[in-house]
């Protein structure tokens, strides 16, 4: 295996065995491919008028053990750079990159070169501590030393493919990392977002769409919601805090100064202005700041084709995204009783729901404490508990599990380092 | 309605204030910590006024150093560690990362020392107290209810402030200050010279540089709001080092002229009787345990976490242990190491706690070129490199320690 490590700085030779110059940097092109071929080498030779000159890879006969090219220096012609290239120990050697695979944020010790066919590809990033010791020039005494204790030496190579590199500064390959970033899980995205430094984080999240970037921000700690959400266009600003649920968007307008959250709220559309507009008048760890108003609600009284049919059709439970029960209300919208979705989808579709619908459902108040919904979850075994009006009973919205065991186990722990270390 | 969850308006605006002013008054404070507090004593005691001219000069290098820093932090978003790495690979990083570790272990055997001694001092044994310390802070810090300790760490901190006030009641001959304050003077003794690197080294640390940098960069402040970050450091660095001359003028008016050289924390604290009588010895263990406490949480986690951002290492409280093996090896691993040197029976612990701050001197350099080479680099800074005028004070502090270094080598020679 041919690592660039082995190449940086190494003398290179032409076809007589003159020497041309040491090899400061390996371009590679089409980075989106699996295997991006090798380009072109940079050479820097000490004799002035020579300076730094490419060598297109045409002219290369061997990388390894010595760099030497296939004709005499004369005959080669530079390469000229036509700007897709990527400089490999330039930009990508001992930066931070994402390892797609592993779904965390990993230093390039090394890369990894070998030949494919007629022609010398990137084939994958070194990131392990083996890399680490290459550089150090420790690797042979390190295996020496495994293999003395007989135990196998595994190596830290992630293939190119599952390896998004991060360029701030350049837009074009951060198009490529994004491909492979944004199928990752809300959640790992959120966390490398946050391990890295705010300019790289926020270039990323610039190539981001509404949506996923909504994903990742509710996944994300409240001050690096703020700090985001802060540096952004107030338009985009307002079109990401529509696509999150409304009760994270309460959450995350009330952490804003006022003048931006009202900016922010104008901006949104009418509707969804409302909605989360209704959730700030709640504390944010009681229920009513916790709770969801988008959940599957429908009259009483419905046999159940006909409320699978309601269902069907009702943007309540369009916009539900769990929809464990549904929610029967009168006419005014008061409460009256939940069937879960099982026993509505097991129910014969002409069976009147009465005996499946539980008429006196555990409730809890908008004021009621998070801590306090938290526990009535657990102890009676929901996935959401309603929220209903103090006095009349009116169906305001729903807290689920996973919202309610928030205090109990926060989603976003401690991501970066504490205030003050 | 009007939503009733929201901050006012003019309380925001402070919090903004105070969100963005901190690192540097919090770096000043540390200068005041255990070993800081050991260093000025024993300066003050052995040397009288004389070290209050290296106090001025020091505070210009601080500021110069540290606004370093922190712009660093401002305009890359990155680590001193992240930008070392990407910027000289691996065999200088992992020779500046082993500098840093040093000097910081140094730095927290000297914590753990001052609470070894600050206790001692009320009569209860350094083998019950350290390890005790040692798993306070463990727990605080990995449990995260760090932050609510902080706030009573720091406000033991201001028993340092009982060196000012002793200070004006013994009613020193404030010219002799003031003329010593602008006399530059020196020595070639090897003991001397120990304690003017001790004086830097406790002023102007490596660990100062990564702290600073990172919680600016952790913090977000981009160059906009800059100018808020420069105040801070400058305020920071200016109010650190009037603690600390006040506590070399104390020890200088109390402890030199009755010509005690402190070599003991009880000798240390006599230095408050004037202003505390018998109540000193309390006074200055309160100074000393919070500040020790305060920087026994801080250091280690703040070592653990550069050097795995250097070699790309998972790090962070977010992670679990078994996630994130080296940062959480490395920080027990520094912790546990401290606490065994300070329970090595007859240790001094007096002296462990200035020299440490030697070490930090002589291990300075190192960082201070890198930074330098990385502050200078538009590549890395852009518009943002240094001024000629910082190049040149910075370069100056780093030759002079440099010099005072071998100095300190070829002295035994000399003599």
């Amino acid at each position: 295996m041919l690592y660039v490590s082995q190449m940086q700085n190494r003398q290179v030779w032409d076809a007589w065995g003159n020497p041309v110059g040491r090899c400061v940097d390996v371009l590679v092109g089409a980075v989106e491919r699996n295997f991006p071929p090798v380009k072109a080498l940079q050479l820097h030779s000490d004799t002035p008028h020579n300076g730094d000159r490419f060598i297109p890879a045409a002219c290369v006969s061997s990388l390894y053990p010595s760099i030497t090219l296939n004709v005499p220096q004369d005959k080669c012609l530079a390469y000229t750079p036509i700007g897709d290239e990527l400089y490999l120990l330039d930009r990508v050697l001992d930066r931070q990159i994402v390892d797609t695979e592993g779904r965390r944020v990993v230093r390039v010790n090394d890369l990894q070169l070998a030949r494919v066919g007629d022609q010398y590809c990137l084939t994958g990033v070194d990131v392990g501590g083996r890399g680490l010791l290459r550089r150090l020039g420790l690797e042979s005494l390190a295996q020496a030393l495994a293999r003395l204790l007989g135990s196998s030496w595994k190596t830290g190579v992630i293939p190119w493919e599952d390896v998004a590199p991060l360029h701030q500064e350049d837009p074009l390959r951060l198009r490529v990392s994004h491909d492979r970033i944004v199928q990752l899980p809300p959640a790992d995205l959120a966390a490398i977002l946050n391990e890295l430094d705010h300019p790289t984080s926020a270039a990323l999240m610039e190539t981001f769409n509404n949506e996923t970037l909504a994903d990742a921000l509710e996944e994300s700690p409240a001050d690096v919601q703020v700090s985001v959400l802060s540096r952004m266009e107030p338009e985009r600003a307002a079109d990401i805090l529509e696509e999150m649920d409304p009760d994270e968007a309460a959450d995350l307008l009330a952490d804003l100064p006022e003048q931006t959250s009202e900016q922010l709220l104008s901006l949104m559309e009418d509707d969804e202005a409302a909605e989360v507009r209704s959730l700030l008048v709640y504390p944010e760890d009681s229920a009513g700041g916790i709770m969801t108003t988008e959940f599957a609600r429908a009259p009483i009284g419905l046999r159940a084709g006909e409320l699978m049919d309601y269902l069907r059709r009702s943007e309540s439970a369009r916009d539900d995204e769990v929809m464990y029960y549904i929610y029967l209300e009168d006419e005014n919208h008061r409460l009256c009783g939940v069937i879960s979705l099982r026993d509505l989808v097991m129910a014969p579709p002409d069976a009147d729901l009465a005996p499946w619908v539980n008429l006196d459902p555990v409730t809890v108040d908008p004021y009621t404490p998070q801590q306090e919904a938290a526990y009535k979850v657990a102890k009676y075994d929901l996935l959401a508990v309603p929220v209903v009006g103090p006095e009349n009973r009116e169906l305001l919205g729903i807290v689920t599990v996973d919202d309610a065991v928030d205090t109990v186990l926060p989603t976003a722990w401690k991501k970066r380092l504490p205030r003050f270390f | 309605m009007k939503p009733i969850r929201r901050i006012p308006t003019w309380l925001q605006r402070i919090l903004f204030y105070a969100s963005i002013l901190g690192p540097g008054l919090i770096t000043a404070s540390a200068d005041n910590d255990a070993p800081g507090i050991a260093t000025y004593s024993m300066a003050g005691s052995t040397y009288g006024y004389r070290f209050l001219w290296l106090i001025v000069a020091i505070t210009v290098g601080e500021l110069v150093v540290q606004e370093m820093a922190a712009r660093m932090g401002a305009v890359t978003g990155k680590g001193t560690a992240d930008l070392i790495r990407e910027r000289f690979g691996v065999r200088v990083t992992a020779f500046a990362m082993f500098c840093l570790l040093l000097a910081n272990l140094g730095t927290t055997i000297a914590q753990f020392a001052g609470v070894a001694a600050g206790t001692e001092l009320l009569g209860v044994s350094r083998y019950i107290t350290v390890p005790l310390a040692a798993l306070l802070v463990g727990f605080l810090v990995l449990r995260g209810s760090y932050e609510r300790v902080e706030k009573v760490l720091l406000v033991l901190c201001l028993a340092a402030l009982s060196y000012v006030a002793t200070a004006i009641a013994v009613r020193p001959s404030w010219g002799a200050v003031l003329r010593q304050a602008v006399t530059p003077t020196f020595s070639s003794d090897p003991g001397y010279i120990l304690a003017v690197l001790a004086t830097i080294g406790t002023t102007i640390s490596p660990w100062g540089i990564v702290y600073m940098q990172a919680s600016v960069a952790d913090k977000g402040v981009d160059m906009e709001r800059f100018r808020f970050t420069r105040l801070d450091v400058m305020f920071g660095a200016a109010w650190g080092n009037i603690v600390s001359a006040f506590i070399i003028i104390t020890t200088a008016a109390t402890l030199f002229v009755h010509g005690i050289h402190v070599e003991t924390a009880e000798q240390a604290a006599m230095a408050l009787a004037p202003l505390a009588g018998a109540g000193a010895r309390y006074l200055f263990t309160t100074g000393l345990l919070g500040a020790s406490l305060l920087a026994a949480s801080v250091l280690p986690l703040s070592t653990a976490y550069a050097i795995c951002e250097a070699f790309g290492w998972e790090r962070g409280l977010d992670h679990r242990s078994r996630e994130a093996p080296f940062f959480y090896g490395l920080y027990m691993g520094i912790i546990v190491l401290s606490v065994l040197v300070v329970l090595i029976p007859g240790i001094p612990l007096f002296p462990i706690m200035w020299l440490s701050q030697s070490l930090n001197a002589i291990l300075l350099p190192v960082l201070l070129v890198l930074v330098l080479k990385l502050v200078n680099s538009r590549r890395v800074m852009g518009d943002w490199v240094n001024r000629r005028w910082q190049n040149i004070l910075a370069w100056i502090l780093t030759g002079l320690i440099v010099l005072v270094t071998v100095m300190l080598l070829v002295s035994p020679v000399l003599n």
